[in-house]
């Protein structure tokens, strides 16, 4: 379980201090998907990082299963808007990266990328340089990276908006499928009001100067989802009108 | 073809011109010689250039590799310390904008007529092309770079060795580039001052006794050299740091 308890935040920048959050206080189930949502600049990358132990808080804490987070942690895995892949590294060296600097059993390791490749479908490009690789493909590798440690909870920024639509529902059906097979907690960042209702179990509306949380929204709609045609299509787009709402501008809500 | 092709065309002109000048202006020998003239000296008297070449290159080298085994480390010094950074590095940037050719007289008087002072001259011109370049490697990593090492809990040391140092390879090369362009200069300007061997020595003495072609052979010997140095670090690039190439 993961609580962030009454977070505060502020940057120090050159047009003086900025407030990027305000008062956040929010738990995370064990297991559950949640997704931050909210516009640009609202402060959702500054909340992850300081889940992430990147940054410290001005003020406030969180609390990961019962320990205050002071550093980044040994079971919590960070994945990135871009997929920060090494590009000297070989396909299968970038997923070992945790395994040398997290010091994991190597042979155990090793089995586990192999499996994390086969999962999605990058078994044949294992010696392939990262560079050699489509964007949809480098996010999968950086993917793979991010679960080799077997982390209690994943952190995602954003990781697939660099993509095109189709990679990223095709990558977000894949995400659903490893989850199905993991006990993790996942807090994932979006801008897309699709993604957020695709994957999430609760979405976390958030908004801007100082950032907050506006409203959180169940997504009580049955598993596995995809955007196409299935019984749940009027429920999900009702959640997305009402995500769409708190979305849009103004302080009328 | 076109890229083997246009450079040798580039040089083949370049040489026509010389010759056609040499004739139409009707320059004397001793002034400038013609092609086949110098062609003539390299073949008669290949076996004591090939020596000389030889000194020239090993001083290069050896002041070269000593660049580097003193810049890099100064450079990890540079980009990893504030206070070291701001402590030596306006004095970095005098030191290099002295002329160093002033230096080469001294260094003979310090280290007498041996390889010495050629070597510490290539390492004056090598050095701070390496360090700069080098300490702009290291400083470039990528942001979400050094936050993966760090959410990684990659300590200092592994997050030098195994993600900042690779990063900056790249960036390295290149200031191995402008450096090897610069050592055959070095080691020839040392030459000049003071030696009793290498192709500077062979310059300055064919000077003494108006032997233009022998100094025009010399030359060409250098610019080949040059060459040869240049290509030997492209290709350990190519073998280093095969991903950064583009393609
Ligand atoms: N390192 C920083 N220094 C100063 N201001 C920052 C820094 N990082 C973020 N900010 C500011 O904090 C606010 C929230 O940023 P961020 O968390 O990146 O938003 P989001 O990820 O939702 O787009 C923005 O106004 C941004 O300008
Ligand atoms: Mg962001």
């Amino acid at each position: 379980m993961i609580s962030i308890e009454s977070v505060d935040h502020r940057f120090r920048g050159r047009a003086g201090e900025v407030q990027a959050l305000a008062g956040i206080d929010l738990t995370v189930e064990t297991g559950e998907f949640l997704t931050l949502v909210g516009r640009s600049g609202c402060g959702k990358s500054t909340l992850l990082r300081i889940v992430a132990g990147l940054l410290t808080p001005t003020s406030g804490r969180v609390v990961i299963d019962g320990e205050p987070v002071r550093r980044p942690r040994r079971d919590v895995s960070f994945m990135f808007q871009k997929s920060a892949l090494l590009p000297w590294r070989s396909v299968l060296a970038n997923v070992l990266l945790p395994a040398e600097t997290l010091r994991l059993d190597q042979a155990a390791a090793r089995r586990r990328a192999g499996e994390l490749l086969e999962l999605t479908g990058l078994t044949g490009f294992q010696k392939a340089l990262p560079k050699e690789l489509s964007g949809g493909m480098q996010q999968r590798v950086a993917l793979c990276r991010a679960l080799l440690s077997e982390p209690r909870v994943l952190l995602m920024d954003e990781p697939f908006s660099a993509l095109d639509a189709l990679t990223r529902e095709e990558l977000s059906i894949e995400l659903q499928r490893i989850r199905q097979e993991q006990d993790t907690t996942f807090v994932f960042v979006t801008h897309s009001i699709e993604e957020a209702v695709l994957l999430a179990d609760r979405v976390v509306v958030m908004r801007a100067r100082p950032g907050g949380i506006r409203r959180i929204v169940e997504v009580d709609v049955p598993r596995p989802r995809s955007l196409g045609h299935h019984a749940h299509a009027g429920r999900v787009t009702e959640l997305s009108a009402e995500l769409h709402e708190l979305l849009l501008p103004n302080e009328a809500a | 073809m076109r890229r083997v092709f246009l450079p040798l065309l580039g040089v083949a002109l370049t040489i026509a011109g010389w010759w056609l000048a040499v004739i139409v202006l009707e320059i004397e020998d001793y002034l400038v010689p013609t092609p086949p003239q110098v062609l003539n000296t390299l073949a008669e008297r290949w076996a004591v250039l090939l020596e000389h070449t030889w000194t020239t290159a090993w001083e290069t080298i050896r002041g070269f590799a000593l660049a580097i085994v003193l810049g890099v480390p100064f450079a990890v010094l540079l980009a990893g310390s504030r206070i070291f950074e701001q402590m030596v590095y306006p004095l970095l940037i005098t030191v290099n904008s002295l002329p160093k050719v002033a230096i080469a007289p001294i260094l003979v008087v310090w280290m007498g007529f041996g390889a010495g002072p050629k070597i510490v001259m290539v390492l004056l011109l090598c050095f701070f092309p390496i360090v700069l370049a080098t300490t702009a490697g290291l400083k470039s990593t990528p942001a979400e770079i050094v936050e993966l090492a760090r959410s990684l809990d990659a300590g200092r040391l592994k997050t030098f060795w195994a993600f900042r140092l690779p990063q900056a390879l790249p960036q390295v090369f290149v200031g191995l580039k402008t450096a090897i362009s610069l050592a055959v200069i070095g080691a020839v300007i040392a030459e000049f001052v003071g030696a009793d061997a290498g192709l500077g020595f062979i310059i300055v003495q064919s000077g003494a006794s108006s032997d233009t072609a022998l100094a025009f052979a010399a030359m060409v010997l250098l610019s080949l050299l040059s060459i040869v140095l240049f290509y030997a670090v492209q290709l350990a690039e190519r073998l280093l740091v095969p991903w950064a190439s583009e393609h």
